[in-house]
């Protein structure tokens, strides 16, 4: 064993943002003993690296999965809605959906702040749950265009923006999301501190 | 009925149970690798541990560092009453669900 290899310091940093305080110093220790004792004797340091952030990443998944999957489905829900029930008046769509995607990302900030007292920690939940939600949304359209292609949708598709737009949209709310989530996280690690000072 | 515990939140609870006063994070995570012969997420295991815990299933508290780790403090798990509770009752289950089949198995193939 050998106390002198250290995983990633960035990897260290995620990982402190994806779970509280007390969790962490026992959830990284056993990473860092796994990593130490196990890891890197069998696989090198390199090796060792790869599976820490692996691990890192597995816990970003549980922090930002659900949230990814609740923001991916109220888009595909109203990708879904254009298509079949076409309009021309999106306002009150819009006005829905936005609210629905800002209040997502920013409770999952709250919360993520809230469980690790860092205001970071929810920027960083934006940022994860958007980039998972891009993935999501864009095989969750593609799926719809396969099954609803006929040329009444496809005239529901030309008129709601085209499938392209549905496509990339996604993409370009990964920056929206990390700082609806950031917000969200200063008000969670606010509340943290001012109910913990109380 | 109670409720049926899942294959890795058993193998969990008996890595508890195995590893007694042993029971932290990273020794638990060694033997439930050992017993399911596969290589396991340190993930996996401490989210079972955390929703096993918030059911009242098992019990933890943080103990002391080690130099490999660092000094970060090991947290020790041990089963509530409700814990061996469940795994009594899983195995009952279980061996309810197999009682009257016939050794080796044979179906249509």
């Amino acid at each position: 064993m050998t106390t002198a290899s250290t995983p990633p310091l960035w990897a260290e940093a995620v990982l402190r943002l994806f779970l509280k305080p007390d969790v962490f110093a026992s959830v990284s220790g056993d990473l860092l003993e796994q990593y130490r004792d196990s890891i890197q004797p069998a696989r090198g340091t390199r090796g060792a690296d790869a599976w820490y952030r692996v691990q890192v990443l597995g816990y970003v998944l549980r922090g930002a999965g659900l949230w990814a999957a609740l923001f991916a489905l109220a888009y595909v829900a109203r990708t879904a809605f254009d298509w079949l029930r076409p309009t021309t008046d999106f306002y009150t769509r819009s006005q829905v959906s936005t609210a629905l995607a800002v209040g997502i990302l920013v409770l999952a900030g709250f919360w993520t702040a809230w469980r690790s007292g860092s205001f970071a920690a929810g920027a960083a939940v934006g940022l994860a749950t958007t980039v998972m939600a891009a993935a999501l949304s864009i095989g969750g359209v593609a799926l719809l265009f396969a099954i609803w292609h006929e040329p009444g949708t496809m005239a529901a598709i030309k008129g709601s923006g085209d499938l392209e737009e549905s496509l990339v949209l996604p993409v370009f709310l990964i920056v929206p999301g990390l700082l609806l989530g950031g917000f969200g996280g200063l008000l969670g690690a606010t509340a943290r501190r001012l109910v913990h000072a109380g | 009925m109670a409720e049926v515990l899942g294959t890795f939140e058993q193998a969990v609870l008996l890595a508890i149970l195995r590893l007694a006063e042993e029971a932290y994070g990273r020794a638990i995570l060694l033997e439930v690798e050992k017993r399911l012969k596969r290589e396991v997420a340190p993930g996996a295991v401490h989210a079972t541990l955390e929703r096993l815990e918030n059911k009242g299933l098992v019990k933890s508290k943080l103990g002391s560092g080690t130099v490999i780790r660092s000094g970060r403090p090991r947290r020790y798990y041990r089963l509530e009453p409700d814990g061996v509770t469940a795994l009594i009752e899983t195995h009952g289950t279980i061996q309810d669900l197999w009682r009257g089949i016939r050794w080796p198995l044979k179906g249509h193939v």
